[in-house]
């Protein structure tokens, strides 16, 4: 696609990180390394950077808030955090305000690690040779969109529809299969989901759905918990927020407002979408699990089928 | 036989007042406290309060117009054996009473006292003033009434009426005495009870609060130890596909060698030679330099990772008091790196002004604990960007000192007073039992040392440590 090489910045504020990390990548790419945040924000200024890598703890400024930052600077740069303590805080701010497209945890893989670099460096690539997506100034006067809830607690569904006024669809399911049915039949932009459910899986249709559908977005909704099974929703799930229960009401507000926004954005330049590929899950789970029935691989079937917003590529 | 049926069923009941909850106290010290603190102040529930109906007995009592005679008569009864004293009644209500000894005094002692006395009414010789009691008073309330009411040495029981006033019976006081008994015993042991109880539940808070920052600790330390660990395994990595590399670089310059030893035709020398370019391509041997660099990096992570390692075994022995001589700056920089992440997370600065002091004999692991609490602490108190902790040692006579000042928020005068208080604390619920600095108290008292803190609200806070070079005074079991 491209002969010239893409360049990788890391930050971390051990050098002995960046030192090896240097090592590994610079047979593939232009390797640039910054010791705090500070620094890193100045090369992102001065120079067009395809991927930045970011420890979490580092003095000065958090990983997370380096790449909100970076977001900033520019739209078009992949940002992934390698990290080795996984507190809640830090995954739920790298979602929530990073945006992050790989949440990787210290000691790594050398090899998933390349992987996911090379996957991000692909998507810039693929964004920066399309003619500069035009910043769609958030159109408040866009045709409304379709929204789904899946919640067994109906307080959910309650506040989505409050706050999505009357110019946007809610939908509301309270199990996999009835959502997975609007799902297969509805174009539905955003899709905000309660983690917690009695019966069914919601984090595995979850990661399911962003294969079939990337251009739908995920709002997960949930008490705070498992920071393992966080991490996988982002790597495998790409969800757009992470929100905390009960649910605030104003940061489920600017959640759906930029859901919105965000959406209406892919939709103007598709090839956005291809920033919310997933990674392949470590098991064989590609497909849906055993356990569904073939009447939901069906309803799988139909929404990747209908996929009115595929990749690009 | 009333008396001990309702002591015994105090003591009965005495299980169901107070909660036993093992489990649930080891979730949730703090709560299993409750009901334990709470026991001493209301000792026995008001469901077994014991009552002094519970101790009547009916008594037919004499009218007053009865002769002294007819009332000596009662007297030897059989009903009436067990009593000092008869009652009194008229139209139901208690107007005296006439004890056994009394009325052997007054009347049947004296020279012709039955004659003189005998037909007169009861009324002229009886106590005008009688112990009565009413029968729902408490025993506790009976009691205090007789303390106060009766006439040495005893000699009349006491009668019981209802909430009318009208006589239902009598009691002894033995009684009274034998329930007070009981009921002085079962207080005993509920409070030895909860005494048990209470000093369970410190320990278990004492546990709670190492297991909190324990958990932070963790935290930190997993992010210590994974990053060291991060750039280790792919050092590692990189090495070994660099030794795959100079492997298959060595076999083909074998290849060439074999061939000029053993001979073959050209085509295949070619062939070889190809190979070995290559492979020569592939394999920069300026990497062999930077794969030095990276195997002196992977040594030093691993020392850094063994000496994490190393400094949280020193600090699970946190009960082991063996005592030994140490340097003090030894322990405070075992503590600093400990509390290491949080004082870089905070960015806070660390100035060491450390004396010349001497090696001092004491639990290091306990002095750690102080040191990492102290230092924890003093980092907490800082929000602000210029955060900077100050250690200072010197040694005073027979003493070595210890200073942990900061520049964070100080703390309150009202405050001042209570920190080594167990369970006093500022912090947020959930971030502190109040315990750390309490614990510090305890480790430096052990150790016959004195622990104090200064501190001005918005300047800062300074603690001071002062411990025997020698250790204690005499030497430890």
């Amino acid at each position: 696609m491209n002969d010239e090489r893409a360049t990788v910045l890391f930050v971390d504020d051990e050098e002995r990180i960046l030192r090896s990390l240097r090592m590994q990548f610079r047979g593939r790419y232009d390797v640039l390394t910054a010791g705090s945040g500070a620094e890193a924000i100045e090369v992102v200024r001065g120079r067009l950077v395809h991927a930045v890598v970011s420890d979490q703890r580092m003095p000065g400024m958090l990983g997370a808030e380096l790449l909100s930052r970076v977001r900033d600077i520019s739209p078009a740069t992949m940002r992934l955090l390698l990290t080795g303590y996984s507190d809640m805080q830090a995954i739920v701010a790298s979602v929530n305000e990073g945006e992050i497209f790989r949440f990787i945890e210290k000691p790594w893989q050398p090899q998933r690690l390349l992987e996911a670099v090379e996957q991000a460096v692909q998507i810039a690539r693929r964004e920066l040779a399309v003619p500069a997506p035009v910043v769609v100034a958030a159109a408040p006067e866009g045709p409304g969109i379709k929204l789904l809830t899946i919640d067994e607690d109906p307080a959910t569904y309650a506040l989505v529809r409050e706050l999505a006024g009357v110019r946007h669809d809610v939908q509301y399911a309270t199990t996999l299969e009835s959502a997975l049915a609007v799902l297969s039949e509805q174009e539905i932009a955003i899709v905000i989901a309660g983690l917690k459910h009695r019966s069914d899986d919601v984090i595995g249709a979850l990661k399911t759905l962003k294969r079939y559908s990337p251009g739908t977005l995920t709002i997960a909704v949930s008490p705070l918990g498992d920071s393992y099974g966080l991490i996988e929703l982002i790597n495998q799930g790409q969800i757009y927020r992470f929100l905390p229960k009960p649910l605030s009401r104003e940061l489920l507000r600017r959640s759906l407002q930029s859901a919105i926004d965000h959406y209406r954005r892919i939709k103007v330049a598709p090839a956005l979408a291809a920033r919310h590929a997933v990674e392949e899950p470590a098991a064989s789970a590609a497909e849906p699990p055993a356990t569904l029935s073939a009447r939901l691989l069906g309803y799988w079937r139909r929404i990747r089928d209908n996929g009115r917003i595929q990749q690009s590529a | 036989m009333h008396t001990q049926g309702a002591g015994s069923r105090t003591v009965a009941r005495r299980p169901s007042g107070i909660p036993v909850e093992p489990m649930n106290s080891a979730v949730q010290p703090v709560a299993a406290l409750a009901p334990a603190s709470a026991s001493p102040a209301r000792p026995s529930t008001a469901s077994v309060e014991l009552r002094v109906d519970s101790l009547c007995q009916w008594l037919e009592p004499a009218a007053p117009t009865a002769s002294v005679l007819a009332v000596g008569e009662r007297f030897l009864d059989a009903a009436s054996a067990p009593w000092l004293s008869l009652p009194v009644v008229d139209d139901g209500r208690p107007v005296g009473s006439v004890s056994r000894y009394e009325l052997m005094q007054r009347v049947y002692i004296k020279p012709f006292g039955r004659e003189l006395y005998g037909r007169r009414a009861i009324a002229s010789v009886m106590h005008m003033q009688p112990l009565v009691i009413a029968a729902d008073a408490t025993i506790e309330e009976a009691s205090r009434t007789i303390a106060a009411r009766i006439r040495q040495p005893i000699m009349e029981d006491f009668l019981i009426v209802d909430a009318d006033g009208l006589y239902v019976g009598m009691g002894k006081v033995l009684d009274v005495l034998g329930a007070m008994e009981q009921r002085m015993a079962a207080h005993s042991h509920e409070l030895e009870r909860a005494y048990h109880q209470l000093k369970s539940s410190q320990a278990q808070l004492v546990q709670s609060e190492k297991m909190a920052s324990l958990g932070q600790m963790v935290a930190g330390v997993a992010h210590e130890i994974n990053t060291p660990l991060g750039y280790v395994r792919n050092n590692v990595e990189m090495t070994k596909e660099s030794l795959g590399e100079l492997r298959g670089l060595l076999g083909a310059y074998e290849q060439v060698v074999d061939f000029f030893a053993d001979g073959g035709d050209e085509a295949r020398l070619a062939a070889h030679l190809q190979e070995l370019d290559l492979r020569r391509e592939k394999f920069d041997p300026a990497s062999l330099d930077d794969l030095a660099g990276l195997l002196d990096d992977t040594v030093f992570g691993v020392g850094q990772i063994s000496e994490l390692v190393g400094n949280l075994k020193d600090f699970s022995r946190l009960d082991q008091a063996h005592v030994s001589r140490v340097d003090v700056h030894q322990l405070i920089e075992s503590a600093l790196k400990i509390g290491g992440n949080l004082l870089r997370k905070k960015n806070v600065e660390v100035v060491r002004r450390f004396g010349t002091v001497p090696e001092i004999v004491c639990s290091p692991a306990q002095i750690n604990q102080v040191l990492l609490n102290l230092v924890t602490n003093a980092t907490q108190a800082i929000d602000h960007e210029q955060g900077r902790i100050t250690i200072r040692t010197h040694a005073v006579g027979q003493y070595l000192m210890i200073a942990v000042e900061d520049n964070g928020a100080g703390i309150p005068a009202e405050h001042l007073a209570r920190i080594f208080d167990p369970f006093f604390t500022t912090k947020p619920i959930g971030q502190g039992t109040g315990l750390g600095l309490s614990i510090c108290y305890q480790i430096i008292e052990q150790h016959q040392g004195r622990i104090r803190a200064v501190s001005t609200p918005g300047v800062g806070t300074r603690f001071f440590i002062a411990l025997p070079i020698r250790g204690k005074a005499e030497a430890t079991p």
